[in-house]
């Protein structure tokens, strides 16, 4: 035990002492909020310049789709949206800027082309008379028209056709409102018997920071675990510690040591993100709801410490069978396809929860830190099938150390080849006792 | 009709320095390699013990099967008296051959590890560490990472490492290679005074020079198996005079003398002759002053090297 604290505040000490831990501390975060601020603010930047000329020979039809458009801007359909998110919008005469022109004659239409080509504005909207009772009408733009964009248009088009046509009709113009107010579905989930906050976004967005941790965690701190081992292979140092402590005290210490600087790192940067990122989060509208129960930052926990150290087990275990970082960077790719995997597994989590297939997969231990995790998010799954899969966890982990911890100590014979999967069975054999 | 009395005396211990490392019957086989077979030796406390042996021959194997790094397939590692376990780590010092420090790491911060894991608590692994860097002209040096250090200073801290805490069996694999001669000579009277005090020593190199000035006790391992093993003085003595060293000007035909001369060296300087079995030194001393001038004859006992060389050869055969 003493022996496996030794080496655990060596990795410690001497990593956290290095410019490269605090470099990579203090930039990825600064990168992180560049890259998510600069879509953004790229696309505000965007909207303020748009300008429409809606062209129709009514004018009340284009006064009446002007005024549709400019009530509901793109964007702002999400299905999770309510009313007091609308109000944090800003108001969409600040996007959008829309004329209307009643010269629905060809000659107009070349003096819009010239204005789109000199930028004077960004498109218009054909509402000819003709083009209205055929059912299509036609947007110019200097950019083709997003999905968003394209539902907006052909939505006030249709909403003010339907008024119309329904005004023709004789009804009065509230009942035609009454007709024409959308239903809209409410998405309530069911968590432990209750009605639970959080919506599908915030669940998505659980499982998302979960997976981003693992993968970020896995991808520095495994590669540095490999990389570690091999150092003291090819320093040959490895012959002295084990002259000195047990293999696996040596291996031990190495991971949990790694490990500890991982974590060190983690919380500095969910400490950053709760001085500086939470509140801009937290106005955002769709994350105002967001609301994690204690449960799953338990599960959190548990999971991604198990995670972590079962990948970070696995990059020692390369470390331990090769010679040199380029032969485990040919090997390491075969520790992501779990990872990726269980990706891919998400959706089937998002759609059946307890079907078969995920709760077997989510109790295989290379899985079981994402998928099992993904399934308390979603679904809470019996409590027989989280205990087990962290049994498992832990099992797998403690049989791939001493595994590690062979390999590694056998290691100390063999110099200079890889090791092929014989030869390592064959190191097995040798290291029994 | 045997005396109960005199069963008893022949059962009674003989008087002898306790062993240190006793091996018996060591084997050690990797796949169809056998690197140790059916090795027996003996190390008393104290002195300084010779591990000799050509490359190949098994010598690391043997280590690390005495330290516990590896385990023998068959046969039994006892150490102060006891079978080998971990618990005995601790009185273990090891310098291997290949030398390895963590190369980021600062001296003083490394050794205070190395001595941690033997067991020393930091305040007495940096008293220790301090005192050899000392003595080992390191101090200006301790607080410089190891990969700042030359070569040869290296050496010293990972020397310095292993007998830090003060451990009663010290194992030294090569310990002079890649030291400059004054750093040498630091390093032999440094183990020459753990000797002294008491502490056991197995030296293992191939270089005889070596062996032969600081050894008490040699063992000679060829192809994992014990050629010759006991005191320096006796292996010497079992060889025999055979040896004629002449140094002379003139016609070198008489070294071509079948009957007297079984093999020679020439160093340049002088030549190194063996003689044939049972030859008398004093035929050859006639038979080269008929032929050249001499300006030097000496008959003198073999050295280690030209030991090693024919036992290895012969065991080769």
């Amino acid at each position: 035990m003493r022996n496996t604290w030794l080496i655990i505040r060596r990795e410690y000490v001497e990593r956290v002492r290095t410019r490269s831990f605090l470099v990579l501390t203090l930039l990825l975060p600064a990168i992180m909020t560049a890259l998510m601020a600069l879509p953004a603010k790229l696309a505000s930047m965007g909207e303020k310049a748009q300008h429409l000329v809606i062209v129709a020979s009514n004018q009340q039809f284009a006064e009446a789709v002007r005024h549709e458009l400019l009530a509901a801007p793109p964007g702002d359909e999400d299905e999770d949206a309510d009313s007091s998110e609308k109000a944090a919008t800003p108001k969409p005469g600040d996007q959008y800027i829309i004329d209307v022109d009643t010269n629905a004659t060809e000659s107009e239409r070349t003096v819009l082309l010239d204005k789109i080509n000199s930028l004077a504005i960004d498109g218009y909207l054909w509402l000819s008379n003709d083009a209205i009772s055929s059912g299509k009408v036609s947007w110019y733009g200097r950019e083709a028209a997003g999905f968003r964009e394209k539902t907006w248009l052909s939505d006030a088009v249709h909403r003010v056709t339907l008024q119309q046509q329904f005004s023709e009709k004789g009804l009065p113009p509230a009942q035609v409102e009454q007709i024409l107010t959308p239903v809209k579905v409410e998405t309530i989930r069911i968590e432990h018997g209750r009605e639970a906050k959080g919506s599908g976004t915030a669940r998505i967005l659980e499982i998302v920071v979960m997976v981003m941790l693992i993968y970020m965690a896995v991808l520095f701190y495994g590669i540095s675990v490999m990389r570690s081992v091999l150092e003291e292979k090819n320093s040959r140092i490895m012959e002295v510690l084990l002259s000195s402590a047990s293999s696996t005290e040596l291996m031990a210490g190495k991971l949990l040591g790694v490990g500890a600087v991982g974590l060190t790192q983690i919380l500095a940067w969910i400490i950053m993100a709760g001085l500086f990122a939470l509140p801009t989060l937290a106005a955002q509208p769709n994350l105002s709801d967001l609301q994690v129960s204690p449960w799953v930052l338990v599960a959190f926990a548990i999971f991604f410490l198990l995670g972590y150290l079962l990948y970070s087990t696995m990059y020692a275990t390369i470390g331990a069978i090769t010679t040199t970082e380029q032969e485990g960077q040919q090997v390491q790719f075969l520790i992501v396809i779990p990872l990726v995997l269980s990706v891919f597994m998400l959706t089937p989590v998002f759609r059946a929860p307890d079907s078969a297939a995920v709760v077997w997969m989510s109790l295989i231990p290379f899985f079981a830190p994402i998928l099992m995790y993904a399934r308390i998010v979603v679904q809470t799954p019996p409590l027989w099938q989280i205990v087990l899969s962290i049994l498992v966890l832990i099992a797998t982990e403690a049989g791939l150390l001493i595994f590690c911890a062979r390999i590694y100590r056998i290691g100390v014979l063999i110099y200079g080849k890889r090791a092929t999967l014989p030869e390592i069975l064959k190191w097995l054999k040798y290291a029994k006792a | 009709m045997q005396s109960p009395v005199i069963t008893s005396l022949e059962v009674a211990p003989k008087p002898e320095i306790p062993a240190t490392v006793e091996l018996s019957h060591i084997q050690k086989s990797y796949g169809d390699f056998v690197a140790v077979s059916d090795l027996s030796l003996r190390i008393r406390a104290g002195g300084i013990y010779g591990l000799l042996g050509p490359n190949g021959a098994g010598k690391t194997s043997t280590i690390r099967m005495i330290i516990g790094i590896i385990m023998p397939d068959s046969g039994q590692v006892s150490v102060f008296g006891e079978p080998l376990s971990p618990a005995h780590r601790d009185q273990f010092g090891y310098l291997p051959e290949e030398r390895g420090l963590y190369r980021k790491m600062k001296v003083l911060d490394q050794l205070v590890l190395l001595g941690g894991l033997k067991g020393l608590t930091t305040a007495e692994a940096t008293k220790k560490a301090q005192h050899w860097c000392e003595r080992f002209e390191l101090s200006a040096w301790m607080g410089k990472k190891i990969e700042e250090l030359s070569k040869g200073m290296q050496q010293k801290v990972q020397f310095i490492g292993a007998i830090l805490h003060d451990p009663k069996l010290i194992i030294m694999d090569e310990p002079f290679a890649g030291l400059d001669p004054a750093n040498a000579v630091g390093l032999k009277d440094v183990l020459l005074e753990l000797a002294k005090s008491g502490k056991t020593i197995l030296l293992s190199t191939h270089r005889m020079d070596q062996v032969e000035r600081l050894c008490q006790s040699i063992c000679l391992i060829n192809h994992g198996r014990a050629v010759l093993e006991g005191d320096l003085t006796e292996v010497k003595a079992r060889y025999g005079r055979t040896n004629v060293q002449i140094k002379y000007e003139g016609d070198a035909a008489f070294l071509q003398e079948k009957g007297l001369v079984r093999s020679f060296n020439d160093y340049g300087n002088y030549v190194e002759v063996r003689l044939v079995p049972g030859a008398d030194a004093q035929d050859l001393l006639r038979l080269a002053s008929s032929h050249a001038r001499l300006n030097k004859f000496e008959v003198m006992e073999p050295s280690l090297e030209e030991i090693f060389i024919d036992v290895v050869g012969k065991s080769n055969a």
